[in-house]
């Protein structure tokens, strides 16, 4: 009996396209995020007021949100706060059934993802659609990013040449500059004609009411300046508390997400157009997301909100480029992926997530705002075992090895035991009898190496005694 | 909604007292100074980073010399501009020809092969260019067009972003929205090779005035 | 620099004792060797990893306190030929008693006392060079919590290129994790074996002879895949290279 994320992590091990993409996308990103990182003055020290920042605006979460808000709202904005996905959701459709809207153009949002918004508008009868580049071809896929920065990070530009040629009729091409020139010309008339433009936010600056938006195509732009009417879906936790702060922010981000100082733009949000302005929206709408984010913050892994979703943990993580995004099953992959989406979504159908993960550290070392991701792995294994129904085998082996392993003489006979059967079944040094339970699973990959004749103990000992 | 607001509140304030919120390393100061260079490390700094960028960068010593470079670079091409008033260098008084402004329709902004604008700072850091959008400042400017050419003050650069956000509070305050623009639009979302143009200008043209 | 140790304690760790018994005495050997006397509380079991790793906290605490417990009748330095167990006393101790002011006391005292096998040779004592001689194209494995979770990187290279004769031998993805991590080894089987396939075929691409890690976990893990793909490729502890060199 194999679960679906089981069968996910198969699909994708045996997946070569898969890999050859993977390889191509996450080997370039890794190392130009090293590089920038590395290369930013006093980066060690810009990371770590970073992350006090961070820490300051969780330790008062619902206080930061109030004077956040109070500044949205004397900034001309309208603000709108979701529970769950949706609500948030109902709120979008609310805002454009009112107003007539029907055209809608999306800049990238993971939080909108996490709702599963672009349902919720196409059913409402409203035409969607994303362009971002990356969730433009998703879209046409019918799929789902697979990676936080790199939305087609799965894909071989092969695979996107056909795609293209299948959906919109286009020329097959595998040159990357043909296939962005195709989606070019099709989304520049989706932003001339759009009336509801959606967006999603990288911070929200308390000070000031401020939302700040980093992009690279201009379709962030174009979002956020053409259509009559702009709504910002947020995540709660995306605050940071000043503009000295998001300058900080600002540095780490773009460097650790794709290796840039900064991205090719950044959008400095500070409510609809003034009254006598030839350009940009009448109405700016935020939507502050809970979904989840408050029980994350009641628990051990509160820290994991102080996420600024760069993406570099994916590219660091082995079993990240092992598998792929799409078999974390869930909106957010990764390392990241591993820890919120149990916390949003619940561990109980979610539990496999931290248990897929060496807890190698590679995550926490990467991390621009240094978050103790292995901790909070271990922290949600303890969560599985104290809250969801155990297998007795696991239960019981565990308690025996509690007491055995406080009771020395005891132990010693138990590992005897245990030595001389698996002994038994060996040749050579090698196990190489069929084994049940944990080895079995062992032996699947690798050869199992025989326990010794004599312990280190009693070695030890004979050495003492004949010495 | 806002008894989803109260909902929201009310669990936050729940969370909070079990939250765990690791402490930050001894000494971590609250924040950190801006850096801040003299004007010439300014100059010489923006105009690197801008050639690393792939932005065309010109040097003028004089408002004329930048009249004429303008002039040179928006021969003969449909133009998008900021009201000309709002652009520094007396530019007004050279754009005499037909060109489209923030109040043309839409379809005429689309029309545009030249986007021109002044800029309202830049910074030297990170070759950066913000604008300020406002009347006669229409967005679309620096952006519907496949060529953005815009003319820097030399007094109107910072060394970085953290100094130009010190500086610039009210400004910042007064305005809807700012753009800061790092290079031209680009892309790598296709197995990251690089594409520049996808949806902003592919080309930007930076003239430096005194 | 303090003053030189003259006695430690041998923290075995149970793979050593129950799979690696020869590894063992090799770090014995190794150790009296540079004229340090070694004692084996012979009390200790096991540090608490595997239990902690799974989520059973409270069992891991229970073999954590019997752990503390023995160490604490001791005195002085404690050595751990072992990166993730070393990072277990060091690291872990302090959240698995996090709250519990009295265990976190006694769990600290010790873990002040804790050196990796390679650690406590090149920082403790001072040592690199110690006179061995082996001939041997050498691929080192960085284990993960050695590396990244005691911040231990240069320590087992200069010990090795310190061995007159050998090479150290550069490879692809030289610091990314072999595919181990205890538990996820059976739990994940496949990805871990994906894992260990890409590490074995770096090794296996370079010109190394031997695979050497600070860390059995990862060598039993790696030598299983290994001889399942009858590579001549041989692996060794650190402590078994410098022994060998020693004779």
């Amino acid at each position: 009996m194999i679960s679906p994320f089981q069968e996910r992590v198969q699909a994708a091990l045996g997946d070569r396209n898969l890999h050859v993409a993977l390889d191509r996308a996450t080997a370039q990103l890794g190392g130009r995020q090293s590089m920038a990182l590395s290369t930013l003055e006093n980066s060690d020290l810009v990371r770590d007021v970073a992350r006090r920042a961070k820490m300051e605006i969780l330790s008062d979460l619902g206080g930061n949100l109030k004077r956040f808000e109070g500044q949205l709202l004397a900034n001309g904005a309208q603000v709108h706060w979701a529970e769950d996905g949706r609500q948030a959701n109902r709120i979008i459709l609310e805002i454009a059934k009112q107003r007539g809207l029907k055209r809608v153009v999306k800049g990238k949002s993971m939080a909108t993802e996490e709702t599963h918004l672009n349902a919720a508008l196409a059913k409402a009868g409203l035409e969607v659609v994303e362009t971002d580049l990356g969730e433009y071809i998703v879209q046409l896929a019918d799929s789902r990013p697979s990676h936080i920065i790199l939305p087609i990070a799965h894909m071989t530009r092969e695979d996107v040449g056909r795609l293209m040629e299948q959906r919109i009729g286009v020329p097959y091409s595998d040159d990357p500059r043909t296939l962005a020139g195709y989606a070019r010309e099709k989304l520049r008339d989706a932003f001339l004609r759009a009336d509801l433009g959606i967006t999603g936010a990288n911070f929200g600056v308390v000070q000031t009411g401020t939302i700040c938006l980093v992009t690279n195509e201009g379709n962030g732009r174009m979002v956020t300046t053409l259509p009559r009417v702009h709504v910002v879906v947020m995540g709660i936790e995306k605050l940071v508390p000043t503009m000295a702060d998001l300058d900080l922010f600002l540095k780490i981000l773009a460097r650790s997400a794709t290796g840039q100082k900064l991205t090719a733009y950044t959008t400095l949000i500070r409510g609809p157009k003034k009254p006598d302005e030839e350009s940009g929206p009448e109405e700016l709408h935020v939507v502050l997301l809970d979904n989840g984010r408050s029980r994350i913050l009641a628990g051990e892994t509160a820290e994991i909100l102080g996420c600024i979703r760069c993406g570099a943990c994916l590219n660091a993580c082995p079993i990240y480029k092992n598998i792929g995004g799409h078999a974390y099953g869930d909106t957010y992959p990764g390392p990241i992926g591993a820890i919120v989406t149990p916390g949003l979504r619940g561990l109980r159908d979610w539990n496999e997530l931290p248990g897929a993960s060496t807890l190698c550290g590679a995550c926490r070392e990467v991390c621009p705002v240094r978050l103790d991701i292995p901790r909070m792995l271990l922290s949600l294994r303890k969560d599985c075992v104290e809250q969801l129904p155990n297998p007795l085998g696991l239960r019981i082996g565990m308690k025996v090895y509690g007491m055995f392993a406080s009771r020395p003489a005891l132990y010693r006979r138990l590992a005897k035991l245990g030595r001389w059967f698996l002994r038994a079944l060996a040749e050579e040094g090698w196990v190489k009898k069929k084994v049940p339970g944990l080895a079995a699973g062992w032996m699947r990959v690798r050869d199992l190496k025989a326990p010794a004749a004599m312990t280190f103990q009693e070695l030890w000992r004979a050495r003492k005694g004949g010495g | 909604m806002s008894e989803a607001r109260a909902t929201i509140l009310a669990r936050l304030r729940d969370a909070q007292r079990t939250a765990r919120l690791p402490g930050e390393r001894p000494g971590t100061p609250r924040s950190l100074e801006f850096a801040s260079r003299s004007p010439e490390e300014c100059l010489e700094r923006f105009q690197r980073e801008l050639t690393a960028l792939g932005v065309e960068t010109y040097l003028e010593a004089s408002a004329a010399d930048v009249r004429n470079r303008v002039m040179t670079l928006v021969a003969g091409r449909r133009l998008l501009s900021w009201d000309p008033e709002l652009l520094p260098y007396q530019l007004a008084s050279v754009l005499t020809s037909f060109i489209i402004l923030g109040r043309n329709t839409r379809e005429e902004q689309a029309a545009a092969e030249i986007g021109l604008t002044g800029c309202d700072a830049a910074i030297a850091e990170t070759g950066s260019l913000v604008l300020l959008s406002g009347k006669g400042k229409s967005r679309a400017v620096s952006l519907l067009p496949a060529t953005h050419v815009a003319v820097v003050r030399r007094g109107d650069l910072y060394f970085s972003m953290g100094e130009f956000f010190r500086k610039s509070g009210e400004r910042l305050a007064e305005s809807a929205g700012c753009t800061i623009i790092t290079g031209p639009s680009r892309t790598a979302d296709i197995e990251l090779s690089l594409t520049l143009g996808v949806h902003g200008p592919g080309r930007v043209v930076v003239v430096i005035g005194p | 620099m303090q003053e030189r140790p003259k006695k430690v304690q041998l923290f075995h760790t149970c793979l050593i004792n129950e799979v690696y018994p020869e590894v063992g005495m090799s770090v014995v050997r190794v150790l009296e060797r540079l004229g340090i006397e070694v004692e084996v509380p012979l009390e200790q079991t096991c540090c608490g990893q595997p239990a902690y790793n799974a989520g059973f906290q409270a069992d891991a605490r229970t073999a954590a306190r019997h752990t503390i417990s023995v160490l604490q009748r001791t005195e002085g330095p404690i050595v751990i030929p072992s990166g993730s167990c070393a990072d277990m006393v060091v690291h872990q101790y302090e959240v698995l008693f996090y709250g519990d002011e009295e265990w976190l006391a006694k769990a600290h005292g010790v873990a002040q006392r804790c050196h990796e096998f390679s650690q406590f040779l090149v920082d403790v004592l001072g040592m690199t060079g110690i006179g061995a001689h082996v001939e041997a194209k050498i691929a080192y494995h960085p284990s993960c919590h050695l590396l990244r979770g005691l911040g231990v990187r240069d320590q087992p290279k200069a010990l090795l290129r310190a061995v007159e004769g050998v090479e150290l031998v550069e490879f692809r993805e030289q610091e990314e994790c072999c595919g181990f991590g205890g538990m996820f080894s059976v739990k994940n089987p496949e990805i871990s074996g994906s894992m260990m396939d890409r590490k074995l075929a770096a090794v296996e691409g370079s010109a190394a002879d031997r695979l050497v890690s600070c860390d059995l976990g990862c060598l039993m893990h790696l030598a299983g895949g290994l001889n399942r793909r009858r590579s001549s490729l041989k692996t060794q502890h650190l402590a078994q290279v410098l022994d060998e060199g020693l004779r």
